[in-house]
């Protein structure tokens, strides 16, 4: 993680309330972590740290394929990505204006509504742009 | 020769000893890139690094298709190494002997593409060679001796055509040494 982010325990710890607060309060949402794009935690809920390393790596990885596929597509940059299974989903969810990019990583039960998830989210993501561009 | 396949090779290494490079320098197509801003300067003092990986192409003789991978060198993605090697034939390891730990490096992944099932060949590409080569190519030597590999090691400027060139044809002999059902 870059030093400017390291070295501000006070914009981890906003951010680290911000991912808090949208897990608590967005139903069906059962683990949440927040990753630079090059793969280091920010913050994470309802994780024990090894499972939000882990988390951030692959959302990180999965951000990046999806910008590539998206790019050869001739479209812009993502602003979600969806992985829908049988018990459950995982969505990612960019923070935009954030230097070197942020994605907001998130696992679902299957009970959570897709619009609602999707809506809160990006909620949650106007926040941390703010935390971070401040 | 190789006949009848499109081939799947993979450039693996640790952060910063040049597989992205190396893919650009050899592709025939625009590679897709999947480089993100670098948080972490203080394991290598790079803007970017790769998180997912890399590919690019490069036609063979008889049209064949050489597909050419890349893979994230930091051990946080090391998930991806056998994402990206699944099914590649041969690995070029490229190392870099500024880092502090060649030997630790040249180790390290050995035994993770050496543990794939079936193993696919490995050659190794040296780049940023000190003064004094040997001593830094006896600690690579020592590693390879040390797991029993038949694992050809090679200097190499990789930002160059020619080197990479001289790499792929290298780990290309040892596919069709190994694999004689393929060979016309």
């Amino acid at each position: 993680m870059s030093k400017a982010i390291r070295e501000n325990p006070r914009m981890i710890g906003l951010a680290a309330k911000i991912v808090e607060h949208f897990t608590q309060n967005t139903p069906g949402v059962q683990a949440v972590v927040l990753t630079t794009n090059d793969g280091f935690e920010v913050a994470s809920a309802r994780l024990e740290k090894s499972k939000a390393g882990k988390l951030a790596a692959l959302g990180s990885s999965l951000q990046a394929v999806s910008e590539a596929i998206s790019r050869e597509s001739g479209l812009k940059s993502v602003s979600n990505v969806f992985i829908e299974t049988e018990n459950g989903t995982v969505i990612l969810a960019r923070v935009a204006g954030v230097t070197g990019g942020m994605t907001l990583a998130m696992v679902a039960s299957q009970s959570a509504v897709l619009g609602h998830l999707v809506w809160a989210a990006r909620n949650c993501c106007t926040a941390l742009t703010r935390v971070f561009q401040s | 020769m190789i006949e009848g396949q499109d081939l799947k090779i993979v450039f693996a290494g640790p952060m910063g000893a040049g597989k992205t490079t190396a893919i650009r320098a050899i592709s025939e197509i625009d590679p897709v890139s999947t480089d993100m801003f670098n948080h972490d300067r203080e394991q290598s003092d790079k803007e970017t690094t790769t998180v997912a990986l890399d590919y690019g192409q490069l036609t063979l003789e008889g049209d064949r298709i050489l597909r050419l991978y890349g893979t994230p060198g930091q051990g946080r993605f090391s998930f991806m190494w056998d994402i990206v090697g699944a099914g590649a034939l041969g690995v070029i390891l490229l190392l870099d002997a500024s880092r502090p730990d060649l030997g630790g490096d040249a180790a390290e992944f050995l035994d993770a593409f050496g543990a794939m099932d079936p193993s696919p060949q490995i050659v190794i590409g040296v780049s940023r060679l000190p003064a004094d080569a040997d001593q830094a190519l006896q600690l690579i030597y020592r590693e390879v001796e040390n797991r029993s590999a038949m694992v050809p090691v090679l200097t190499a400027d990789i930002r160059t055509r020619e080197a990479v060139v001289m790499l792929i044809d290298t780990l290309l002999s040892l596919i069709e040494g190994s694999q004689p059902e393929l060979v016309s």
